[in-house]
């Protein structure tokens, strides 16, 4: 992603952060996850508008979830059933984001 | 191209007719290469009124006042209509519609072909509606009551004497954005855009092009086209970029949703 001005404003204090990674986590009981991929296209600023707008995250948690899809090339979003996995899979896809859906056991991109 | 405001009836950007025609000309591309790519009818030509509905496009009360009609004369159309099933298209080979209707798995074909099987139709269709809905604000169609039909609406000077701004509803902002989003993505592919160092270069590039007042030139030779996307790119994020600004903080400024995620996190 590239840089940008409006998510280079967000500031995430240090309690918020570490709150977030543990919400970013999957939940064992979830048997799918859907994953968004960085490109090189998307703002960092659109990134963190869907991840608020459509998730419902709050500010810090979606700035945390689009610097890792930034720093680690991918990040875990959402998990549970697959159906809805496809529902969130379809939305990243309708914003232009890059997602896909697997079983969580193969989750590599979960915190 | 001035950055979108957030005004009382929607985000508001002053563009230069150029700039209009541009966007709206590549807007209009992206979305026929959408609808080509993926089996979709091309965008709905003018209603011409000497046409002649024919029998099976009438409405299904009337399909059923004249009994069943013979299989040959039912198009997938109709059927996708009584339905809600309708064929998918081919998977899209141009890699700029890949990337706008991508694979939903890495590894898994099944997964993958489900997916595409279940959305493809759905997902093209709103990218192409959107593309072409975002055309049309940037350029409106002529409507046949205008006065002056060899004048474009949005060539009419306002009030102040300057053309009206494009004017983006709150309602049609995500739209908006995904439809810039989907240009830069096919522009960037075309362009060979692969890294976040590319996209930057290309960025300064363009940027210290425009603080030496070099005009874009007309796309003639490869260099010279490629010097035009490059443009074309960069002013597409700038109108993104901004819209993003004020359409986040409209997001932030508003309660928080009672149905929003957070919670079962």
């Amino acid at each position: 992603m590239p840089l940008s001005a409006p998510a280079a404003t967000v500031s995430a204090g240090t309690a918020t952060q570490q709150e977030t990674e543990q919400d970013a986590a999957r939940e064992p009981a979830d048997p799918w996850v859907t994953i968004v991929w960085n490109d090189p296209v998307n703002l960092m600023s659109y990134v963190t508008y869907v991840f608020e707008s459509y998730f419902g995250y709050p500010q810090a948690k979606a700035h945390t979830l689009m610097m890792r899809v930034h720093n680690d090339g991918k990040a875990v979003v959402s998990s549970g059933g697959r159906e809805r996995m496809e529902v969130d899979v379809q939305a990243m896809h309708g914003f232009g984001l890059w997602a896909t859906l697997q079983e969580s056991g193969g989750a590599q991109g979960a915190a | 191209m001035t950055p979108f405001r957030a005004m009382r009836r929607g985000y508001e950007s002053r563009m230069d007719p150029v700039e209009r025609a541009v966007l709206a000309r590549v807007a209009r591309d992206v979305a026929a290469m959408v609808r080509d790519e993926t089996g979709l009818p091309a965008a709905a030509p003018e209603p011409d009124p000497n046409d002649v509905p024919t029998p099976h496009t009438g409405s299904t009360t009337r399909v059923w006042n004249k009994g069943l009609l013979a299989p040959d004369e039912i198009t997938d159309g109709d059927l996708a209509k009584l339905t809600g099933i309708s064929s998918v298209g081919p998977t899209p080979q141009d890699p700029a519609v890949r990337r706008l209707l991508p694979d939903a798995s890495k590894d898994d074909d099944a997964v993958a072909g489900e997916f595409r099987r279940l959305t493809q139709n759905d997902l093209a269709r709103e990218k192409a509606e959107r593309l072409e809905a975002f055309a049309d604000l940037l350029e409106p169609p002529a409507s046949e009551d205008d006065p002056e039909p060899e004048k474009a609406p949005w060539q009419t000077l306002g009030r102040h004497g300057a053309p009206p701004p494009v004017r983006v509803s709150r309602e049609s902002a995500d739209a908006v954005a995904g439809a810039l989003t989907d240009m830069r993505l096919v522009i960037a592919q075309r362009l060979g855009l692969e890294s976040d160092d590319d996209v930057n270069a290309l960025t300064d590039q363009v940027m210290w092009d425009q603080q030496m007042g070099r005009e874009i030139p007309v796309a003639a030779d490869g260099r010279a086209a490629r010097r035009f996307w490059s443009g074309v790119f960069v002013a597409a994020g700038f109108a993104l970029e901004t819209l993003m600004e004020v359409m986040i903080a409209d997001l932030r400024g508003r309660p928080r949703p009672p149905e929003s995620r957070s919670e079962d996190n």
